[in-house]
């Protein structure tokens, strides 16, 4: 009797153990992250639809069936990344993610000049670069600074009801993610 | 022998069995360290930031979702009425009170994975704060029911358990630490189908 207790106390002791090596270790190992995903989905600085298409599942969890929401994925080892998209909508918000899709960064339109979404990502070290002398083409962008080389930023678009549904379309379907050499 | 042998399987099998099975089930809880809740409501306001607690983080790698920063918004999800009975997909409840300060808010009706709930019908299982009646103290009552209510309604359908997500957008309260001082609304059971 006093070994069986002796194991169930042994048990419990494991049991704790395993709890906290499993939680610590779901994130190194989780194969079905917003990375993952997306990289099945498009190359780098491809912006791609998250929406769920007849058939296969959304990339990533939708947050908000009222939203549309498009993302593509950088390394700013390469250089910095600038984000923009036309047009003027209801409500948008861009969020900037580290590998394992951690929030590093986020604003909304009213942060944005004249509405307009242009945002530039880029590295601490490359903010210095660009702020000795601004190239032609950010005058009105907004710079994210992030201490990160490979991550995502996703642009979120409001679908109040379905007659903005095209100007939202349009919204993500001519944002561009492009990789800026300077 | 054998019983030695028998023992510490016993011991291995607590261990990984309840370790691991711990770690599924508070992973699947709407609760656990960083929640905030008020009323039937929980908001995780650290979720997908580099201050998460772990638990948090292990959520967010699992679901593979990428949460709204804090300029964005702020989502808060109840699984129980305001009474602590879980929400059922084929009873009717009535959401009712006022809102934080925010844009605007959308509100949607989601399973227990969260993904949100197909309608089924041309009116979407979603509703935001533009286009929703309000009363004379400009708070708002919503209906959430299988049928056709007037004033604001929320459709459901099916059985099961039920979640609604509450989101606010471009809201103070996400990037505040008196999130407890708030008010949400309520959430009540009107009544039940079979």
């Amino acid at each position: 009797m006093g070994k069986l207790l002796h194991a169930i106390v042994i048990g419990l002791i494991g049991a704790a153990i395993v709890h906290i090596v499993v939680l610590l270790l779901v994130p190194e190992f989780s194969e079905r992250d917003a990375w993952s995903n997306l990289s099945m989905k498009a190359d780098f600085y491809t912006m791609t639809r998250l929406d769920a298409e007849p058939g296969s599942p959304a990339p990533i969890k939708s947050i908000d069936p009222l939203f549309a929401a498009a993302a593509c994925r950088f390394d700013l080892a390469d250089g910095m990344v600038q984000v923009t998209a036309p047009g003027a909508l209801p409500f948008w918000s861009v969020s900037v993610y580290d590998r394992n899709g951690h929030n590093i960064y986020s604003f909304n339109d009213r942060s944005a000049t004249n509405g307009q979404m242009d945002a530039v990502v880029l590295t601490p070290a490359q903010m210095i670069e660009m702020r000795k002398a601004l190239p032609d083409g950010f005058e009105g962008s907004i710079f994210v600074e992030a201490p990160i080389e490979e991550g995502i930023v996703v642009l979120r678009a409001f679908v109040p009801d379905e007659s903005w549904r095209p100007a939202v379309t349009k919204f993500l379907s001519q944002s561009s993610c492009d990789l800026q050499q300077f | 022998m054998l019983k030695n042998a028998s023992l510490t399987l016993l011991a291995l099998a607590i261990a990984i069995g309840l370790g691991g099975g711990s770690v599924w089930y508070t992973l699947d809880a709407q609760s656990g360290g960083g929640a905030i809740r008020i009323g039937p409501w929980t908001a995780f306001p650290d979720i997908g930031t580099l201050d998460a607690d772990p638990y948090s983080q292990a959520r967010v790698a699992r679901q593979g979702a990428l949460t709204l920063g804090r300029a964005e918004g702020l989502s808060f999800i109840a699984e129980a009425d305001s009474s602590g009975e879980g929400l059922r997909r084929n009873c009717s409840y009535t959401i009712e009170g006022g809102t934080p300060t925010a844009r605007f808010w959308t509100l949607h009706v989601a399973d227990q994975a969260l993904d949100p709930i197909a309608s089924g019908r041309p009116h979407q299982a979603a509703l935001h704060s533009y286009e929703i009646l309000r009363q004379a103290d400009n708070s708002a009552v919503i209906t959430v029911a299988p049928n056709a209510a007037p004033g604001n309604w929320l459709p459901v359908n099916g059985t099961g358990p039920l979640r609604f997500v509450l989101n606010f957008y471009d809201t103070p309260i996400a990037a505040s630490t008196g999130l407890s001082d708030i008010k949400l609304p309520v959430i009540v059971k009107v009544g039940c189908n079979g």
